[in-house]
């Protein structure tokens, strides 16, 4: 039996810097990980998908690059060659992980972690040696996964995220069930190398959680730029896969594709847990709940990222991991910032932080919206990256900075100055006394801004002014 | 000629009203029968028409004000006419907190009785003791009942300045004099006046005075973010009282959010009755407290035997041997304001019926006169009109004492606070299977524990003893029942 201050079980995004905040802290560490450090963000999520972006995104840039006076003769692609690039960064961040693990003092354990009681696990690796540990507290990282429905046959032509990024080659054809965010991501990395894809999506929008605004520009963009066939409102039924593909029907419109890959959710890992050796039972959708230290109802287990439900984003359960193990060893109430970005790596780029306009609604709460149009932004014009906009949405009383979106090239970039203002209180007549730099995209918060109380230098007035 | 709008008075027991709010701006203009104001009585929320037509040249009640009944709050008239001065008499909370006594309003010692006194009594026992018997709106008329007082009465009638004297009490904070410089740096500043001098004119308030009392409490020291400034702006938050764990702690959106959440709210109507006929009855009347248990299970047992339509409630037995024994113990049916005692003839059998939002104390007229059955009929009529806020005044004044049964609240035993103008009031708990002796065994029977607190000054132990323990004798003499039904 190995006794230790705090054992972390997994090493995602929620669970690895849990241990090396603890381990900073004073306190010995374990970390527990079944299958590869870093968890699904840094192997199977966000980072290989970013890398195969940002090949499928310099693709597409170079074939439209004669619109700035340069051509690229004979752009092409080598999927192989990618994916050995994807492998690699992937290995690399990994080592990066297993270092500052180490370099930390934070002994790691491979294996599937169990209860055997509150406070001890039992490590199992590959079914035979098993090894005890013990801790007065343990943070429950162990994330989630992407399956595939039931309602969907078993078949090679059907894969879910995971499976769909180790493919050896992208097929003709796609169908994507699921306009979320890594439906939508993922049929614009296809689209961009080529690939003629088709979303379904059950509700009456993709990207439903985002405001009707950049729905809508993201939808135009994907369905012109991209060519993604975008079925809505309606869901995929009579599907057969066989050895040549699937086959389905999307209201009266038949659908037919070498692939489909099933991006319609993830769902918490508590199995392998044993959590009935504790008086700990998940919730009835199968989460862990915890407060906002990240405590559970039963003393000293803590559970972070994904197992908790919200938002499901490897920077969520980072922040999340690193309250939890401050409480746990300090008992110290750090304060839970509620200003969590999103961003979106589809084409274009779509981040979004604190109130959208859509959930201000629904919360019956008054706020005033300014937006800027980057079509109006002379570094936008220079880079022939004009489609899109930001937006804030504001508190109609104080002006205070609620919320912000942008939508368009750099998008996902461009939202840490908005998180940033949001996080600091400022209010819309602060930031847009805040001089941004000359010429840049991030002018457009700077206008947006001015917007709010309607004096935007670089947009016409909407009203008529006095006198006329 | 500028005309007086004065607050209506919309019912007999009605004193005073807040003003919620404003249908007309400062200088608008104000057609005769458009609605002007919104008050707020007791219970009830009432649009009040204006009588004049005119411009509204000047507002004298703030929203969320309270004044007396008749006093100005407005006055219309044409533009650039001369207003006359309203001199604000010492607002009736503010001498309430000097003085530490009940606040009196104009003609309390005339004002109709206190809906929780003996009828008729209160006028008298305000004029020598103004602690026991402050007239108020007390327990009043629900919505409907007023709604009805303004639909027959001539709205004229109600909105005319009849015997107003130009002395009303108008209930505002003392307003010391700023300088608009000064107030616009306190706005800027999310600063209140309170805690600073004025150096001006006749103590006024300046500029000087303010950057003076901003750099002692070193304001510029503070971090506040700019959102949490323009939330304390907007909602009159004093930036230097909201709390912070250390000095140097930045202020934030939440902790504004906090403080706006705490600033202390006015009480209902309901409850400021309530705090000061209680406050008042508790701290003047030397309670003591006498309990005993009262074994029910024969009545219990043989109530449950009778058919459900001619079965009292567990209440109308307690109201009616409370009737019965206070026809043999009358001083437990009297009153006292410490110099005279007031022997009531008749028994009115106040109960108290819990509300949503308070309390109110229904009154059973002549229960001693009542059979079992008419005053079990009674005491529920009245009980479910309390609920729907249908009692009218009269249904509410003149009890001469009160039972208060807490039996359906799973309580062990409780004390009841005397009503003002009554020496007693009986406190019914639960009724429980308790081990007790009986001929040398021990049986399991259902024991009802009921305190009575008295007045000292009129009742003494051996009369409260005596008194409950006849209730206690009534109540487990079957026989005595069997015959009523």
């Amino acid at each position: 039996m190995e006794k230790y201050d705090l054992i972390v079980i997994g090493a995602g995004p929620g669970g690895y810097p849990a241990a090396i905040r603890a381990a900073q802290l004073g306190a010995a560490v374990a970390i527990v990980e079944r299958e590869a450090l870093g968890g699904t963000c840094l192997n199977f999520g966000c980072i290989p998908t970013k890398t195969l972006i940002a090949g499928a995104a310099l693709f597409r840039q170079m074939r439209s690059a004669p619109a700035l006076g340069v051509s690229v003769e004979k752009a092409a692609f080598d999927y192989t060659a990618m994916l050995e690039h994807k492998r690699q960064v992937v290995e690399q961040l990994r080592g990066g992980v297993a270092q500052l693990l180490k370099a930390h003092g934070v002994t790691v354990f491979e294996g599937t972690a169990s209860f055997m009681a509150r406070k001890r696990l039992t490590i199992q690796r590959g079914g035979k040696e098993s090894t005890a540990l013990e801790a007065s507290r343990i943070i429950i990282a162990s994330g989630s996964t992407a399956s595939l429905p039931a309602f969907l046959p078993k078949a090679a032509a059907i894969v879910e995220s995971r499976a769909f990024l180790d493919l050896p080659r992208l097929p003709a054809r796609l169908i994507v069930l699921g306009g979320g965010v890594i439906g939508c991501e993922l049929a614009c990395l296809a689209a961009q190398l080529g690939v003629q894809v088709t979303i379904v999506e059950i509700l009456e929008d993709i990207l439903a959680m985002l405001d009707a605004d950049l729905r809508a520009e993201a939808r135009r963009a994907m369905e012109t730029q991209l060519k993604i066939r975008i079925l809505t409102g309606k869901p995929l039924e009579q599907i057969k896969a066989g050895a040549q593909g699937v086959k389905g029907r999307v209201g009266d419109e038949p659908v037919e594709a070498e692939l489909l890959l099933a991006a319609v959710g993830r769902q918490p890992v508590t199995q392998t847990l044993a959590l009935d050796k504790t008086e700990l039972r998940p919730n009835e959708k199968g989460y862990i709940d915890v407060g906002p230290t990240g405590q559970t109802k039963v003393a000293g287990l803590y559970a972070v990222g994904d197992v908790t439900g919200g938002p499901q984003l490897a920077h969520a359960a980072t922040a999340q991991g690193l309250i939890a193990a401050e409480h746990a060893i300090k008992a110290s109430l750090p304060r839970r910032s509620q200003v969590v970005p999103s961003c979106f790596f589809t084409v274009p780029e779509i981040a979004a932080v604190g109130l959208s306009e859509q959930e201000a609604r629904r919360q019956n709460r008054a706020v005033k919206v300014g937006k800027f149009n980057f079509s109006a932004l002379g570094r936008a014009v220079a880079s022939g990256e004009t489609k899109g906009f930001v937006k804030w949405i504001v508190d109609a009383a104080t002006y205070q900075l609620l919320g912000a979106s942008a939508i368009g090239a750099h998008a996902t970039e461009l939202i840490a100055t908005a998180g940033t203002a949001i996080q600091a209180e400022l209010t819309a007549a602060e930031f847009a006394q805040t001089i941004q730099a000359h010429p840049t995209l991030a002018e457009a918060w700077m206008e947006a801004a001015h917007a709010v109380h309607g004096k935007c230098i670089h947009a016409p007035p909407r009203r008529a002014p006095p006198g006329k | 000629m500028v005309q007086t709008v004065i607050m209506p008075k919309l019912g007999q027991t009605v004193e005073e009203s807040t003003l919620v709010k404003w249908r007309k701006c400062a200088g608008e203009v104000v057609a005769k029968g458009e609605i002007l104001f919104e008050i707020e009585t007791d219970k009830a929320v009432l649009e009040i028409e204006s009588f004049f037509e005119g411009t509204l040249l000047k507002i004298i009640v703030a929203e969320g004000e309270t004044v007396p009944v008749m006093a100005p709050v407005a006055f219309i008239g044409s533009p650039g006419e001369p207003i006359p001065e309203v001199k604000p008499a010492p607002a009736l909370r503010s001498a309430l907190a000097k003085e530490g006594l009940p606040a009196i309003a104009p003609g309390a010692t005339a004002g109709p009785s206190s809906p929780l006194c003996p009828s008729g009594f209160a006028g008298q026992a305000a004029a020598r003791s103004p602690t026991v018997a402050k007239p108020s709106a007390a327990i009043v008329p629900a919505a409907p009942v007023l709604r009805s007082a303004l639909a027959k009465e001539d709205p004229s009638s109600l909105l005319r300045p009849s015997g107003f004297a130009g002395q009303a009490v108008v209930c505002r904070p003392s307003s010391v004099p700023i300088s608009p410089r000064a107030r616009r740096l306190l706005r800027e500043s999310a600063i209140s006046a309170e805690r600073i001098t004025g150096t001006g004119p006749g103590g006024r308030i300046i500029e000087k005075d303010v950057q003076a009392y901003l750099e002692a409490q070193r304001y510029a020291e503070l971090k506040i973010t700019p959102a949490a400034l323009a939330l304390a702006r907007e909602n009159g938050i004093d930036i230097l009282t909201v709390p912070r764990a250390a000095a140097q702690e930045r202020i934030t959106v939440e902790m504004i959010h906090q403080a706006i959440a705490e600033k202390p709210k006015p009480l209902s109507k309901m409850r400021q009755v309530i705090a000061q006929r209680l406050t008042a009855s508790f701290t003047s009347t030397p309670h003591f407290y006498v309990t005993v248990a009262v074994d029910m299970t024969d009545l219990l047992a043989w109530r449950g035997k009778l058919k459900k339509e001619e079965r009292p409630s567990v209440t109308a037995f307690i109201l009616k041997a409370v009737a019965l024994a206070l026809k043999e113990w009358p001083a437990l049916n009297s009153s006292t304001d410490g110099r005279t005692a007031r022997w009531h003839s008749r028994v009115h059998l106040g109960l108290a019926v819990a509300l949503k939002e308070g309390l109110v104390v229904p009154v059973i007229r002549d229960a001693e006169d009542l059979p079992l059955a008419e005053l079990n009929a009674r005491a529920d009529n009245l009980a479910a009109k309390a609920r729907e806020g249908k009692l009218t005044p009269a249904e509410m004044t003149g009890s001469t004492f009160t039972v208060t049964n807490m039996g359906m609240l799973d309580v062990d035993h409780f004390t009841g606070i005397i009503n003002p103008g009554e020496s007693a009031i009986l406190a019914v708990a639960s009724t429980r299977p308790t081990p007790v002796a009986r001929a040398g065994m021990i049986e399991i029977r259902s024991m009802m524990n009921m305190t009575l607190s008295a007045d000292h000054r009129l009742v003494d132990g051996a009369c409260a003893a005596g008194f409950v323990n006849r209730v206690k004798s009534i109540l487990q003499d079957l026989e005595l029942w069997k015959s009523m039904i």
